[in-house]
């Protein structure tokens, strides 16, 4: 049955339908032949016995007429009555002509029958023929007696004989339609039993359709309501399972549980944000009192940026007469700086002369020490004669002991020349000594001198350096005091700017003041916004997810 | 730093007149030398009156101590200006001196003695000892003097001095002056090089 349950509800509907249809086709075509059976039964008893009897019944009436209207004729007085009776008399007898014709006709069929309408035609006819013929001329003729016995005569024995063929034609009808009834009930009772049971048959067959079709499209659509019913009652936990068909059922259940799946995780999603929303909107609130506490200081700070800006309107008009005392200042320095330019060019003229007389002092000196070393030569060679002549003393005295007690006194000369010669080569070794002193401080003279050849030179780069400062500085002067001219200017633009901006502060007051209202707006703002948040977390609060 | 000309020109006035005079010592100055040299002389003759038990002695300084050798065997003393070194010889003995047109030859009395060297010091005089037989020059760094020394002043010897250096000692003064015995030496053999090489 899987095939089915794939089938499309719409084909799933046709086909119970068109079960339970064909079920009420097989019951209508039952009912309608068990109808037409009993109709055709009853059409047989209606056009055949029951007219049969009714035809009899009327032609038997008519005859009674017709008999009656003879015996008024009888006794009629004058002839319009008579004929009017005889009319009468003769519609009749049509009448009962067309009767028996329609008898005859109808029983064609049934010889039996037929034969006995034969017979009562034939009576009937003779009865006819005689009354036509022979009891209306007399009567006509007034011979009333004639036509009185002939009609109680023989007429009344054949009107008799129609009589009882006519009683036993309607019973023999009335037996022939009672059983022709029986036998239409019995149909009727069958069809009634058939119509029962395939009555049952279809109740039976649709209940089942109806029980499947509730089983395989209406249970399923029932699980999905319960699941629906829980998430209502703010049940998200719930999980569906999905039947694996193909159907629009299935479709459904597939589309639901992505709708329940998706339902929690957009319900997760919005509790997320709602959280997010709600520190977000305590934020803003935070910064919005930040903001108000900010708009308050800035109207404060507007206040005194008003005060300070005509504050310093009055300190542009002061400075703007300091500038023109600047700019006399001004000149007067450059006057000075050039004064000072000059008598740096005389400094450094004068340094240089002072530079080529250290050059003389340092080459005198070098001569000096040459001198010296001319001197410790010289110092030298005296050495040299007292070492020699303190050997020759020795010498002396060496003579002098070979000679013997003569040569006594001559050693005490001796040793005196020897004591001299001592004493000569201390002095030179301390003129040596002074001559080390003074090539030392040569030496150091030279290096001093050096030095400060050096020093004039580094001064007179650095005088080089302050004379073009000087001039750095006068020129820095004159454009200082073109300055001062486009500050002038300037400050009088100031004076100006500062009048705007006195106007554009008094603006902002107005705009923080209007900054301020809007902020207390955003506050309450944000206070709803907080409490929807509040109400959207109670909302999604009320999920289970 | 201001420079005090005028003491300057002052200085260089009175260094002028210094040493235009030439060095002449003040009166008191030269009558002090001539005091001090006076009382040397009074001293040295005080000492001469009793010497007859001295003998004079050549004082010269070698290796930073004091050596004294006596006068009677010194001929000269001459400055070592041209020393020939002469090869194949003792190391004591080093070189030949030219004295006016005489060849003598020079010993080193360090290395003879077997003393021990003491740095590098001057030796550029000669003493020339003489007997009847020999003539030779000892080194010497520097002549002291002549001097006379009483001979009971004089201690024979050292008794750590052992050896070769005790032969020619003729004694050790107070003031630790070695008096060398010049007459060993000038008759010792082991002085006299001759080798045929």
């Amino acid at each position: 049955m899987k095939w089915f349950v794939n089938l499309p509800i719409r084909v799933k509907f046709f086909a119970a339908f068109a079960v339970v249809i064909t079920i009420l086709l097989v019951v209508i075509v039952t009912a309608k032949r068990g109808i037409t059976r009993i109709e055709d039964f009853q059409k047989d008893i209606f056009y055949s016995e029951f007219a049969n009897s009714v035809d009899l019944l009327r032609l038997r009436s008519n005859e009674d007429e017709i008999r009656l209207a003879l015996v008024m004729m009888t006794n009629a007085a004058d002839r319009t009555a008579k004929e009017q009776l005889h009319q009468d008399i003769k519609e009749y007898a049509l009448s009962i002509e067309k009767r028996m014709q329609g008898l005859i006709e109808r029983n064609r069929g049934d010889t039996v029958l037929l034969n006995r309408f034969e017979e009562l035609n034939a009576v009937r006819l003779a009865f006819k023929e005689t009354r036509d013929t022979q009891i209306i001329p007399l009567i006509y003729d007034g011979k009333l007696d004639d036509a009185k016995k002939l009609a109680f005569g023989i007429q009344t024995e054949r009107f008799e004989k129609i009589r009882s063929l006519t009683n036993e034609l309607v019973r023999y009808a009335n037996e022939e339609a009672q059983s022709h009834m029986k036998e239409s009930e019995k149909t009727a009772r069958q069809t009634a039993d058939y119509f029962i049971n395939v009555g049952i048959i279809a109740v039976f067959g649709g209940i089942a359709v109806a029980f499947y079709m509730n089983r395989i499209i209406a249970k399923p659509l029932i699980d999905i309501s319960r699941v629906a019913e829980r998430i209502t009652s703010g049940d998200l936990t719930v999980s569906h399972t999905v039947e694996d068909r193909s159907d629009e059922v299935g479709a459904l259940s597939q589309t639901f549980r992505t709708m329940v799946e998706r339902l929690q995780k957009q319900t997760r999603d919005i509790a997320e944000a709602i959280n997010v929303l709600t520190s977000s909107s305590s934020q803003i609130a935070t910064t919005v009192t930040q903001l108000a506490a900010g708009t308050e200081q800035t109207a404060v700070a507007v206040n005194e940026t008003t005060t300070t800006a005509e504050e310093v309107k009055q300190a542009a008009t002061v400075s703007n007469q300091k500038v023109k005392r600047v700019t006399e200042v001004a000149q007067n320095a450059v006057q000075i700086s050039k004064t000072g330019e000059n008598l740096v060019n005389e400094t450094i003229e004068g340094i240089n002369r002072i530079k080529g007389q250290m050059e003389y002092i340092a080459e005198t000196i070098i001569k000096l020490s040459e001198h010296n070393q001319a001197i410790s030569e010289i110092i030298a060679s005296v050495d040299d004669l007292a070492e020699q002549s303190n050997l020759l003393a020795v010498n002396a005295a060496i003579e002098a002991t070979k000679v013997g007690e003569q040569g006594k006194g001559f050693i005490v000369v001796a040793n005196e020349i020897k004591n001299l010669a001592e004493q000569s080569r201390q002095a030179t070794k301390q003129v040596r000594t002074i001559l080390n002193n003074i090539q030392k401080s040569t030496s150091t003279a030279v290096m001093a001198t050096e030095k400060g050849g050096r020093s004039i030179e580094a001064v007179v780069k650095q005088s080089v350096g302050t004379g073009d400062a000087i001039k750095g500085l006068t020129r820095s002067i004159e454009e200082a005091s073109q300055a001062v001219v486009q500050i002038s200017a300037s400050n009088q633009q100031q004076l100006v700017g500062m009048d705007q901006v006195v106007l554009a502060m008094a603006n902002i007051k107005q705009a923080t003041a209007q900054n301020a209202a809007s902020t207390k707006q955003v506050e309450m703002t944000v206070r709803s916004l907080n409490e929807i948040g509040q109400k959207l977390k109670e909302m999604v609060g009320y999920y289970t997810i | 730093m201001a420079i005090n000309w005028e003491e300057i020109h002052s200085r260089l006035e009175s260094a002028k007149i210094t040493s235009d005079k030439g060095f002449q010592p003040s009166r008191e100055e030269r009558d002090r030398i001539l005091k001090e040299r006076a009382k040397i002389t009074a001293l040295e003759s005080n000492e001469g009156l009793k010497k007859e038990e001295s003998i004079e002695v050549l004082e010269f300084m070698l290796a930073y101590e004091r050596y004294g050798v006596e006068l009677k065997y010194v001929r000269e003393v001459y400055p070592l200006t041209e020393l020939t070194p002469i090869p194949g010889i003792p190391s004591f003995v080093l070189g030949i001196i030219n004295v006016r047109g005489e060849i003598l030859s020079v010993i080193d009395i360090k290395k003879f003695f077997d003393l021990p060297e003491k740095g590098l010091t001057d030796l550029n005089k000669a003493i020339i000892l003489h007997s009847a037989e020999i003539e030779f020059g000892i080194l010497a760094d520097s002549i002291v003097g002549v001097r006379s020394i009483l001979l009971n002043e004089l201690q024979p010897s050292l008794p750590t001095l052992t050896g070769i250096r005790e032969e020619y000692l003729k004694g050790v003064t107070k003031e630790r002056e070695v008096i060398l015995d010049a007459e060993r030496l000038l008759i010792d053999k082991s002085i006299i090089v001759n080798e045929n090489v």
